[in-house]
């Protein structure tokens, strides 16, 4: 898995940086050539690329298999739309709020699954997922059961007297592309850091990491809040994009979508995350033909994932990247 | 109330011996393997599936659809095994979990295309009422006891006496000696998992009767009974993974009449959370494989 960061010859910098620089401004124009549909596709993207980048801080750097993060991103985008539907608080509010609700409420689930080894911590991080969607389905003096909860806002600004509501595509398109681009730098930030060397010791060698004296115990739990911080963070857009949110929100589905991008594009690589994210959806709108035939394609698109690209399609691109700085 | 009781408590005993029965086939796989088979609910419904097509298209009597239902499960078993479950054996942790997502979806989607999404009716099995010691049971449930009691009695004879089986508990200890002294460990992996994916095929077959409706999705549900239960039961334990079996049939039944039927499905989860927090190795040792 640490082969995708490697990989990539020191010299590629002065490729990068303008291949960086078109991606961005790429972005920024994009609504001038997309049209309304494609963008929707990248705002999808875009929001699960929050709920993966922190399931790549906990699987891709620290090593720990987790199916939670569908429960995380449920329980963002309820608190969102809660907030939003009871007490009319601008997005902003709604957004950190979910984010917050989140992270704290890892801080006691984590401790005690974190004390499990592989197997079961994962099972254990899946049981999280069910049990979410028990209550989201059940509590239905406060999430309204199955009905769930609808009209939430779109996301409006209320700073004094001037406010200001993102309507349409193109605004939501952006908005959601600043908090990517901030959810990606932070990554970045976490990951450069001491504390991310320290994650990736964790990773290759747990024993040896506590016995060089990193406090293993810690960092899992606190990556483990920040990983779900992240999924709050993306179910709060996420509800605030479609105006509902439903038990559904609590699906194994997003689990399984959340895996496949991180894996797919290759853990613990940051640039991987984010290609993996597109891939995805441009994975599901390829085979949007058939619900069925697109469930079963998916499925075998997941089996050669596995068993061909082991290390997800990152090294593909690392090639790739060499191959051009060879020709130069 | 106390009649009550016992009631729901045999109805427990009922569907812990379905439970039991699925279970005890992941927790060999997952012994040999060394993966967590996230596919399994899906053999139970191809099992299912199989006996209410002999049932509905050929007019079969109940006793040969059981058998055409395994069978047809174990053919389909053959081709995963071949083709994804024999390349797990010795892959990291997340490739075990990607692969057999990927094979529940095919299975899963392939069933709901062929036959539709709708639910179906099952009519076979035995749906008799007798009475025993002063209770009233469906033929049906005294039948599931007892294959599942035969069933582990079985596979418990199976694995100390013959050949597979003992080559089944060396694999499931320790894969690279036994690679060394010339076991052929995909061979076992592969035989495993058919057994498993039958074992699972015949618990759908039998409890058709009970469930009355068949549909695509019901192999989803199984699964997330089947896992916390083989963890509880500690990973590869057979005689846990029993007892872990009838533990969580009982509570569900017991928590569906007191507490509310909604509540029903996430009992096994809820109580292996309890159970990991008490003793991080599930309740039996996971060392005593088989």
């Amino acid at each position: 898995m640490t082969t995708a960061e490697s990989s990539a010859a020191p010299t590629g910098r002065d490729l990068r940086i303008p291949f960086g620089l078109m991606l961005i401004a790429l972005a920024c124009v994009a609504p001038l050539f997309l049209g309304n549909y494609p963008l929707h596709a990248i705002i999808i993207a875009l929001i699960f690329l929050l709920p993966a980048h922190g399931l790549n801080l906990l699987l891709g750097y620290t090593g720990l298999l987790s199916l939670a993060q569908a429960a995380f991103f449920g329980i963002g985008a309820y608190t969102s739309a809660l907030l939003a539907v009871h007490f009319g608080t601008p997005f902003y509010v709604n957004f950190l709020a979910a984010g917050l609700v989140t992270g704290a409420i890892a801080a006691p689930l984590g401790i005690p699954a974190l004390r499990l080894r592989a197997t079961s911590f994962v099972m254990c991080t899946l049981g999280f997922v069910i049990i979410g969607q028990a209550i989201a389905k059940n509590w239905i003096s406060l999430t309204r059961g199955d009905m769930g909860l609808a009209a939430i806002p779109k996301p409006y600004f209320a700073l004094g007297p001037a406010s200001f509501t993102v309507s349409g595509t193109v605004g939501f398109y952006y908005l959601v592309l600043v908090i990517a681009a901030l959810a990606t730098l932070a990554v970045y930030l976490i990951v450069r850091s001491p504390a991310g060397r320290n994650m990736i010791a964790i990773r290759e060698n747990e024993t040896l990491a506590e016995s060089v004296g990193i406090p293993t115990w810690y960092y899992k739990l606190v990556v483990f809040m920040i990983s779900a911080a992240f999924a709050g963070l993306g179910g709060s857009l996420y509800a605030h994009y479609l105006t509902v949110v439903s038990p559904l929100t609590f699906q194994m589905y997003y689990s399984t979508t959340m895996l496949i991008i991180v894996l797919g594009g290759g853990a613990g690589t940051i640039s991987g995350v984010i290609f993996g994210s597109l891939l995805f959806v441009g994975l599901t709108e390829a085979l949007r033909v058939a619900p069925e035939l697109r469930m079963i394609a998916y499925g075998f698109f997941l089996l050669g994932l596995v068993f061909w690209f082991p290390s997800g399609f990152a090294p593909l691109i690392g090639r790739f990247w060499s191959f051009l700085e060879k020709r130069k | 109330m106390f009649y009550t009781i016992i009631e729901q408590v045999v109805n427990g005993i009922v569907s812990g011996s379905v439970y039991a029965i699925v279970a005890v086939g992941m927790t060999m796989i997952f012994g040999v393997l060394r993966a967590i088979n996230f596919a399994h609910g899906e053999y139970y419904m191809l099992g299912t599936f199989g006996a209410w097509f002999a049932i509905e298209y050929f007019d079969l009597p109940y006793p040969v659809a059981i058998v055409i239902g395994v069978v047809a499960t174990a053919v389909i078993a053959v081709v995963v095994g071949n083709f994804v479950m024999q390349r797990i054996v010795g892959a990291p942790a997340e490739a075990g979990v990607l692969a057999t997502l990927g094979v529940a979806l095919i299975l899963q989607n392939t069933v709901i295309l062929v036959f539709g999404g709708s639910y179906k009716f099952f009519s076979g099995g035995y749906i008799e009422p007798v009475t025993l010691f002063g209770f009233t049971l469906a033929e049906q449930r005294i039948l599931i006891i007892i294959v599942g009691l035969i069933v582990f009695v079985g596979l418990e004879l199976m694995v100390t006496y013959s050949r597979m089986g003992k080559a089944m508990r060396a694999v499931s200890q320790n894969i690279e000696c036994c690679a060394v002294v010339g076991i052929d460990v995909r061979h076992i992996a592969l035989w495993t998992f058919i057994l498993g994916a039958g074992l699972a095929a015949l618990s759908g077959v039998l409890t058709a009767p009970v469930n009355v409706s068949v549909y695509g999705g019901m192999g989803e549900l199984i699964t997330f009974k089947t896992l916390p239960i083989i963890i509880m039961g500690g990973l590869g334990n057979v005689r846990g993974t029993f007892v872990a079996a009838m533990i969580l049939g009982i509570a569900e039944s017991l928590v569906a009449t007191y507490v509310g039927l909604q509540f029903r499905d996430t009992v096994g989860f809820a109580t292996l959370m309890l159970v990991l927090m008490w003793r991080p190795h599930g309740l039996f040792s996971a060392q005593a494989r088989f």
